[in-house]
């Protein structure tokens, strides 16, 4: 129990921290838009945890609110950014970003 | 509407009828129409001879007068000028009554008389058609009731004559001489039109009777010399139409029209118009402008006579015999001898009529030869001729028993009368220079006689070098009667038809003294002096105020003053101002007992002192006068028989010796070379400098700007082009350069932008802790 209050509000921040820059990293470095997606996902749960963690020191019942919004959007996010690579794979027959830059011009 | 008053509106639109008809159908009717003319015409004497009849036998009252207007144009209140009516109306009084009986049987003789002359002409319907419209413009003239209506129509017999003399247009000299009637008509009218402007102005109506009345009654706010010059200026519209010195010089070269259009308009009415004119404006001359009248005529009479006994041309020789009659006629008017100048301009129209239409018939038999020298011997082959043209020269020259005697016996006695009363020595030039044309008259006509009728036939005389001028001038006559002159080729010279006989014998019949007056010596006991009473200025001389002057009748013509309402109206009119100025009248007229008495010849007294002066002393002047002007009749038939006839004295020889005035008479005093140095090669002068003026002033200006407007217009594009186009172009430049940077940033690929967003986070961080360090 007292390793476990040892775990402060540093250390949550923490893990938020990294869990969003492997998302971001996963964002900026991966070519697969599945994958991207998927740290989209890291990074929407990194932002849940520092709702978490702030919402469990401070007390109140916002941010767990507010992480279950999240939750809830990031399933619809999902659902739509799914259906949008499914139609980027039917209109260019893949899914590298890279190499859909149609929006260049 | 009195009866006559309608007579007078048929008599003046029968005419215009006539012209419309035939200007439109001429060449669809049977003999071009003409007998519509000659119809019309007919009818239209015949109503001017029942109101002749009418008002000159039956009533016989000096001071007839009808008068009926109308409104013709209402401009309202105009700015400036208040309020502006025109109206047209007509007058029939004794004057009036006279001159259209006088004008229409003219007219018809002369339409009858064309009919033989005209014959065979290309354009003898149109010929008629303008007689038509020239008669009812005449008859405008003598029937207007006002300054403003007698303009129109004074206007219209100016464009009527520009129409005749140049009917055979393809001759040059006659389109010449038509332009320069017109000009030196135009001349006049500007003077007659600025004229009837200062009477309106002072006045604001046109009428003759209420100028008149406003004019006695003290209404004329302006000074005495603007009533002289109103007088004059109106005068010099007579001087243009009645070929007057200085404008006289178009009236002979007027005779390049056919002759019965110079019987008709160049002799016997349209120049009259002018006499007519100056008459009835007559009261409201002042003295001073009636001595220049009388000057100007007495000299024209004079000039013109000097002219006419060297001329060669038959026409030639009566036309400025015209001039000079017109002369006597103003002289007449000019000397204040009212009925005698009125009384010769009518004996004039017929006798000289009579002698136009007998040189057409001379004409028109000779095969359109007008020179005299290459004519004698006709009284044999054109007795008809030779007898009315004898009558209508005695007439002219003033031979007794003649209408032409007894006319100009009273101007001239008038003019002595005239000089008696001005006094001073150079007023009797007047009657001296009017005795001189009386001799120089009988001269001239002496020699026309002569060299026309008797002695024997010199055409053969002829050269037939084609540049002699008159043969040139005789050949172009014939463009217009070319089928007649074949038809004719070298027969002998015979007596003309008689629809040109008949007008000469009516006319020579009017010459003779009994149509006018039982006594052959004196034309005041005939029906004309009567009729035509001088009437009493209505401005005083400069002694005498305007005010004082008096309306035109005397107590006589009050007591007779017959039953028409508008004599009655003016009766009543005047009625508060006779018996003051009637007083006196016999206050200043007591120097002259006779005179006072009201029993002279006019059988009526002057209000204006020298007025009467002048009726009394032309009376007592009146067997002087006609001893003097027999004396000079006699001496120059005399003498014109001496050279021509009895050949005493060589006429060649005698213009030999004295060559430089033949040769001024023979050049007409050379006016017209004067004229052509002065005002022609003046208004060339002019016109060339204007021309230079707009060419190098006006256009250099014009241009000048158009260059201007050239280079600002090119620094304008410049600017344009270089300014406000290099800043377009620049901004283009500067967005397609950055852009071009720009667009490199965006590939497309949503990753790098998650770069760029993330280094711009972590840019601001940088910058916000930087912030926070230092």
């Amino acid at each position: 129990m007292e390793q476990l209050t040892a775990i402060g509000i540093n250390h949550y921040l923490t893990i938020s921290a990294i869990l969003f820059a492997l998302g971001l990293f996963a964002v900026m470095t991966r070519r697969n838009a599945i994958v991207i997606l998927m740290g989209v996902e890291l990074i929407l749960n990194a932002a849940n945890i520092n709702f978490l963690a702030f919402s469990k020191w401070n007390g109140g019942m916002e941010g767990v609110m507010f992480s279950l919004f999240v939750i809830v959007l990031a399933a619809a996010e999902a659902a739509v950014a799914l259906a949008i690579i499914i139609n980027i794979y039917k209109i260019f027959n893949t899914v590298d970003v890279s190499s859909v830059d149609s929006m260049k011009e | 509407m009195h009866s006559l008053i309608q007579l007078s509106i048929a008599v003046l639109l029968l005419p215009l009828l006539s012209f419309v008809i035939l200007i439109f159908f001429n060449r669809r009717l049977p003999r071009r129409g003409d007998f519509i003319g000659v119809g019309i015409l007919g009818t239209t004497f015949a109503l001017s001879a029942y109101i002749f009849w009418t008002v000159i036998v039956e009533h016989y009252d000096p001071a007839f007068r009808v008068a009926w207007d109308f409104t013709w144009l209402d401009f309202g209140n105009v700015p400036g000028v208040g309020p502006l009516q025109v109206k047209m109306g007509i007058v029939v009084d004794n004057l009036t009554a006279i001159m259209l009986a006088m004008v229409t049987l003219i007219s018809f003789l002369v339409h009858l008389y064309s009919t033989g002359y005209m014959k065979g002409d290309k354009h003898y319907g149109r010929f008629f058609a303008y007689l038509g419209i020239f008669t009812f413009s005449m008859l405008g003239i003598v029937l207007s009731d006002n300054l403003f209506s007698i303009y129109i129509f004074w206007e219209l017999v100016g464009l009527s004559s520009y129409l005749l003399i140049g009917f055979f247009f393809e001759k040059e000299s006659a389109a010449d001489a038509q332009k320069k009637a017109f000009l030196a008509n135009r001349v006049g009218d500007i003077g007659m039109w600025l004229g009837i402007l200062i009477l309106y102005s002072q006045f604001h109506t046109f009428g003759y009777q209420e100028i008149f009345q406003k004019l006695s009654a003290g209404e004329f706010g302006l000074s005495h010399a603007w009533l002289t010059a109103a007088g004059i200026l109106l005068f010099m519209g007579c001087v243009g139409k009645s070929a007057q010195f200085p404008l006289h010089v178009w009236l002979p070269d007027a005779m390049e029209g056919p002759t019965p259009v110079s019987a008709l308009i160049h002799a016997a009415t349209m120049v009259a118009a002018g006499v007519y004119f100056v008459a009835r404006i007559f009261v409201l001359l002042t003295p001073e402008a009636l001595h220049l009248i009388a000057f100007i005529g007495a000299f024209t009479a004079f000039m013109a006579a000097t002219i006419a006994i060297t001329q060669q041309d038959i026409k030639r020789v009566l036309a400025y015999s015209t001039v000079s009659q017109l002369g006597y006629m103003v002289l007449g008017l000019g000397v204040g001898a009212y009925s005698a100048a009125l009384f010769h301009l009518v004996t004039h129209a017929f006798f000289k009529a009579c002698l136009f239409l007998g040189s057409g018939a001379i004409i028109h038999a000779m095969h359109h030869e007008q020179d005299m020298r290459w004519m004698g011997g006709l009284r044999r082959n054109m007795p008809w001729t030779f007898a009315t043209f004898i009558i209508a020269t005695f007439a002219l020259a003033g031979l007794p028993l003649t209408s032409g005697f007894m006319s100009k016996d009273a101007i001239l006695a008038g003019a002595l009368g005239f000089a008696q009363t001005e006094g001073t020595w150079y007023y009797y030039l007047v009657p001296v220079l009017g005795f001189f044309s009386a001799l120089l008259t009988a001269f001239y006509m002496g020699r026309q006689i002569w060299l026309v009728f008797f002695g024997e036939s010199r055409t053969h005389l002829k050269p037939s070098d084609p540049h002699d001028h008159h043969a040139a001038h005789a050949h172009d006559g014939h463009d217009g009667h070319d089928g007649h002159d074949e038809e004719h080729g070298h027969h002998p010279v015979h007596e003309v038809a008689w629809n040109m006989r008949l007008p000469l014998v009516v006319l020579a019949a009017l010459s003779i003294f009994i149509v006018y007056s039982p006594d052959p010596l004196d034309g005041g006991k005939g029906w004309f002096m009567k009729m035509i009473p001088t009437p009493a200025t209505v401005v005083g001389g400069e002694q005498h105020g305007i005010s004082e002057a008096f309306m035109a009748m005397s107590a006589e013509e009050h007591g007779t003053a017959a039953a028409p309402e508008a004599v009655q109206a003016e009766a009543a009119a005047a009625e508060d101002m006779h018996a003051p100025a009637a007083a006196h009248a016999e206050a200043v007229t007591e120097p002259h007992p006779s005179a006072a008495s009201g029993e002279h010849a006019e059988g009526h007294t002057f209000a204006d002192p020298r007025q009467a002066e002048i009726a009394h002393l032309t009376h007592a002047a009146h067997n002087r006068a006609i001893q003097i002007s027999t004396v000079m009749v006699i001496l120059g038939i005399g003498f014109s028989l001496t050279v021509y006839a009895f050949k005493v004295i060589d006429p060649d020889r005698t213009a030999r010796a004295i060559r430089p005035l033949y040769l001024m008479s023979y050049n007409k005093w050379y006016w017209d070379e004067i004229y052509q140095a002065t005002f022609i090669r003046g208004s060339m002068l002019i016109a060339a400098m204007f021309s230079w003026f707009d060419r190098n002033i006006i256009d250099g200006m014009v241009n000048g700007i158009a260059t201007l407007t050239r280079k600002f217009a090119f620094l304008n594009g410049s600017f344009d082009k270089y300014a406000v186009d290099g800043m377009v172009n620049f901004t283009a430049f500067f967005v397609n350069t950055s852009g071009g940077v720009l667009k490199k940033l965006q590939t497309g690929k949503v990753q790098t932008y998650v770069v760029m967003v993330m280094l711009a986070v972590f840019g601001y961080f940088v910058y916000y802790f930087a912030q926070l360090v230092s």
